[in-house]
């Protein structure tokens, strides 16, 4: 698998999306010292058009609405970053394990990859986040437990191809473990992969954040994307959809862009044969 | 009358040390039998001729004894030795014309010892001498020249008449062919003929391995003054037991060749003995082995041990220790602590199923020590699952396998990676077989990382550029970091070849390693792989669907057909008179003929359990559809065929 770089180079979608990532990842890095106040202070008049002091006015709770916005941006992208990477880990290995040594490993982990691809992962989000209320880092990780099956498949159908490789064959026949025919010969041929699975599942995560917290699943106080939305609905009546609640589906719909941008780019510059199998799908 | 020779030793002294040149040395002439004494330039053949007549200089010190029809003969005592020379004993010097008395016509020198010792008159002395040349095949009209005026080819047969003179009943030929053409040859040949049918016992010192093949009765092969083995004449190319005669065969250029020619790696020592303790600070006198170039302060390999060992294809450790005798191997005796050539591995009953389709049906190989044993056949004959099955890469669903005496299959659960460095493969496709992730380096070092050989970068760039210059590709810091896609064929399997040999295996597998290569390149590269074949002393297994190719390279061709092997043998013998259809088949579509038309099949004959070639063999019979023939021995080969063909 071959990455040409020059041609991502040149590739306007590439160029987008990788302008956006790093907007947003600044802003998430950056918020709480770019935020002008403390997004819990609710010391302003509610519900009020924008300022010079109050950029996209204030909100019903008598709260700067440009705070929230970056607090909320952050936690959604931590969200989508911990399941993105989280799943792709688990993806990886349940990959790796099945492509490369097979039998009733490789069928237990396709058995219990076909379950869980059968299960809507957003149902049991609901019901655990209603039921138990746990911490939003918890249900990230529960999320990454659903997601990674698609990493998984993707990544064993590719180990299968590679393990027929007459350089990995070769490495074998010299006396390469396991071990380090993973890691020299088949961990590195993949990497496009990563890239892929990590946007994907990133992206399916904020996504799936932004509708629990729309549908009021998290904690109240916990600033998020969706409850902004939310809250903004409420007061639709009003004139306040174009400072209140168009900036956060702005944010939600780019930073989406964004992952879907990067992972097209790099889908498109990929060997043809593996773009079948490459899963970019919400 | 019979001569012979009993633990002859002998040392030339030159101050406190001397040249070993002969160690131990017994032969026995017997009359009618011709003996050859072959070896390489400087292991002492030309001594033992000297010593047998008298000849050797003073400074020459001589141990063991020389036996003359049971009496040993006083090599001291001129007088004595004068009455054997030229009357009992005779011998024909090397190098013709520088033998002869300048400034003397050569029939009065031919004449000359019917004088001396005879007393004969001197017109009947030279009436004599004038018959001896011309049977010889010196016409009359060249007697009376001086030897400047003769060529080096009449000089020598004015020798061999010197020699035939006064009738001696032992007569030894040094060198007699060296300097001659192969039509000369044949005067030097009959005489011999003649002269074992007059029951004369013959000793011929020759490099000829032809002209001694076909002369003599036994060889003894003699390397730095030890016998290594002594064989019968007809086994000498054929079926040699020790590496070195295998090796001297593989560097002669004999008529049926027809792979190219090996050469012997290394150089050959000398052997020098300090004898003065008292002389030589101290040290008690002893042998030892000295390099050609170097001097004794160099320091210098163990003084014990085979002879051969550094040059030796199946050299281990215990090789170095001890003295190795001569051991008796039916009608050979070998002086190897490993009985002579080993079989570094073994196949037998070999069996592997794909799903419908018998890739081998019970197949049994041996690949000796330092030979390349090429395996050729049409696509699907099954060489390349062979050949995997030797390198240990595929598992065979019956027969065993035995590589250097240990059970392969055994040592490959117990510890695979010990065989594996043992083992190296080169691959059909050398730009599959790299990464394209690693660079030349990385390539090169992946066995070196995989067992952990290499201790720090330093010592790792090392030695990989050690085994890219082997293959003659560049060393440079910018190489070493291009990727494969940035090479063309020929320096990617470069590339994997050096890969193959940095862990310096025994066996290598080569798996059609040229058959993506245009001809130039692949002429490369065979040259190459034949020069580390003989450098490195590997065996080699070779698979290749082009025999002609396989021709050029092989000790040995296997021939297979769907899963089994039909003919074995030498590469000479299978090509120049295939005993298998087949064979012959793929001979002549090789040499681009059209192959005999077979008899069309009845749709009632099934060829399912018969011979797999049998539906496009012109010669098959009832039995052939019916009964698939085994492999059964024909002369120094074996052929699985119910008529096979003749000879010629």
């Amino acid at each position: 698998m071959h990455v040409d770089r020059g041609q991502l180079r040149r590739d306007p979608w590439f160029l987008i999306g990788l302008g956006l990532a790093t907007v947003f990842g600044l802003l998430a890095l950056l918020g709480p010292p770019l935020a002008p106040f403390d997004p819990w202070d609710m010391r302003f008049a509610p519900i009020s058009p924008p300022t010079g002091h109050h950029w996209l006015g204030v909100n019903d709770g008598g709260q700067d609405i440009l705070s929230e916005l970056l607090f909320a941006v952050r936690n959604t992208v931590a969200f989508g970053l911990l399941s993105g990477m989280t799943s792709l880990v688990l993806g990886i290995v349940a990959g790796l394990a099945s492509g490369w040594y097979g039998g009733v490993l490789d069928a237990f982990l396709m058995r219990l990859s076909d379950v869980l691809l059968a299960v809507p992962a957003i149902m049991i989000l609901i019901l655990t986040a209603a039921l138990f209320r746990p911490d939003p880092w918890v249900l990230a990780l529960i999320l990454s437990g659903l997601m990674w099956p698609t990493v998984a498949k993707t990544i064993r159908a590719q180990t299968l191809g590679l393990k027929g490789r007459l350089h990995v064959r070769a490495a074998v026949q010299m006396g390469g473990g396991g071990g380090y025919v993973l890691r020299r010969h088949l961990l590195p041929e993949m990497f496009p992969l990563y890239l892929i699975g990590f946007s994907a599942k990133a992206r399916m995560a904020m996504f799936m954040e932004a509708s629990l917290a729309f549908l009021g699943l998290f904690d109240p106080s916990r600033k998020s994307l969706g409850m902004m939305i939310n809250y903004a609905l409420q007061f639709y009546y009003l004139d306040v959809w174009w400072h209140w609640l168009l900036p956060p589906v702005l944010c939600l719909s780019f930073l989406i862009m964004a992952v879907t941008f990067l992972a097209v780019a790099l889908e498109k510059v990929m060997d043809p044969r593996l773009r079948a199998s490459a899963e970019v799908g919400p | 009358m019979s001569l012979r020779v009993e633990h002859l030793g002998v040392v030339y002294r030159d101050g406190d040390h001397g040249v070993l040149a002969l160690d131990d040395v017994s032969l026995a002439l017997e009359p009618g039998r011709c003996l050859a004494l072959v070896g390489e330039s400087g292991s002492g053949k030309t001594t033992l001729g000297k010593a047998c007549m008298g000849l050797l200089p003073r400074n020459a010190e001589i141990g063991g004894c020389i036996l003359l029809e049971g009496r040993p003969l006083d090599l001291e005592d001129e007088a004595a030795m004068n009455r054997v020379r030229w009357s009992a004993v005779s011998m024909v010097f090397q190098s013709g014309a520088a033998n002869l008395n300048p400034v003397h016509r050569v029939l009065d020198q031919v004449a000359e010892p019917l004088i001396q010792n005879q007393g004969a008159k001197r017109a009947g002395a030279r009436e004599r001498a004038a018959e001896a040349l011309e049977k010889v095949g010196l016409e009359r009209g060249l007697h009376g020249r001086y030897p400047h005026q003769l060529s080096g080819g009449q000089a020598q047969r004015v020798l061999l008449a010197m020699a035939g003179i006064l009738d001696p009943e032992v007569v030894l030929l040094d060198e007699p062919t060296s300097a001659l053409d192969a039509a000369s040859k044949t005067f030097v040949a009959r005489a011999i003929r003649e002269m074992k049918a007059a029951g004369k016992a013959l000793l011929l010192i020759s490099h000829d391995l032809e002209f001694a093949l076909y002369q003599a009765d036994a060889v003894a092969v003699i390397y730095l003054g030890q016998i290594m083995e002594t064989l019968p004449a007809s086994e000498l190319l054929s079926n040699p037991r020790h590496p070195y005669t295998l090796a001297l065969g593989r560097s002669y250029p004999a008529m049926d060749t027809v792979r190219d020619l090996g050469g012997i790696r290394g150089d050959a020592f000398y052997r020098i003995v300090h004898r003065h303790g008292r002389d030589n600070g101290g040290v008690a006198p002893h042998t030892h082995i000295q390099i050609p170039g170097s001097s004794h302060r160099d320091g210098h390999p163990p003084p014990t041990g085979c002879l051969f060992q550094n040059r030796c294809t199946q050299a281990i450790s215990a090789c170095s220790h001890g003295e190795i005798a001569l051991e008796e191997a039916d009608g050979h005796r070998v002086r190897c602590l490993r009985g002579g050539i080993v079989r570094l591995l073994r196949m037998e009953g070999v069996s592997k199923q794909y799903d419908a389709v018998r890739a081998l049906d019970g197949v049994d190989l041996e690949v000796k020590a330092g030979e390349v044993l090429s395996l050729v056949g049409e696509t699907g004959s099954g060489k390349t699952t062979l050949a995997m099955t030797a390198a240990g890469v595929l598992r065979p669903d019956a027969g065993t396998r035995v590589f250097d005496g240990e059970d392969m299959d055994g040592w490959i659960r117990r510890d695979y990676r010990s065989l594996a460095r043992r083992i190296g493969v080169i691959y059909q496709n050398p730009a599959e077989a790299v990464s394209h992730r690693f660079t030349v380096l990385d390539a090169v070092a992946e066995p070196l990382r995989i067992h952990g050989l290499a201790g720090g970068r330093e010592d790792l760039e090392e030695r990989v550029k050690r085994r890219l210059q082997d293959v003659h590709l560049s060393t440079d810091p910018g190489f070493l970091e291009r990727y494969p896609h940035e090479l063309n064929m020929g320096a990617i399997q470069r590339v994997c070849m050096a890969r193959a040999l940095v862990l310096d295996p025994g066996l290598l597998v080569a798996d059609e390693p040229t058959s993506s290569l245009d001809p130039s390149v692949q002429a490369k590269i065979m040259k190459l792989l034949l020069h580390l074949q003989a450098e490195m002393g590997l065996s080699l297994l070779f698979v290749t669907h082009d025999i002609g190719l396989a021709r050029k390279i092989s000790d040995r061709i296997a021939v297979m057909l769907a899963g089994r092997i039909v003919e074995i043998g030498p590469a000479s013998m299978i090509l120049h008179a295939p005993g298998h259809p087949y064979t012959r088949l793929l001979l002549e579509s090789a040499a681009g003929r059209l192959p005999e038309i077979p008899p069309r099949m009845e749709a009632a004959e099934d060829p399912g359990s018969g011979c797999a070639f049998a539906p496009r063999c012109a010669r098959r019979t009832g039995a052939c559809l019916s009964l698939a023939p085994l492999l059964a021995e024909n002369g120094p080969r074996q052929v699985a065929c119910h008529a096979p063909l003749p000879e010629g």
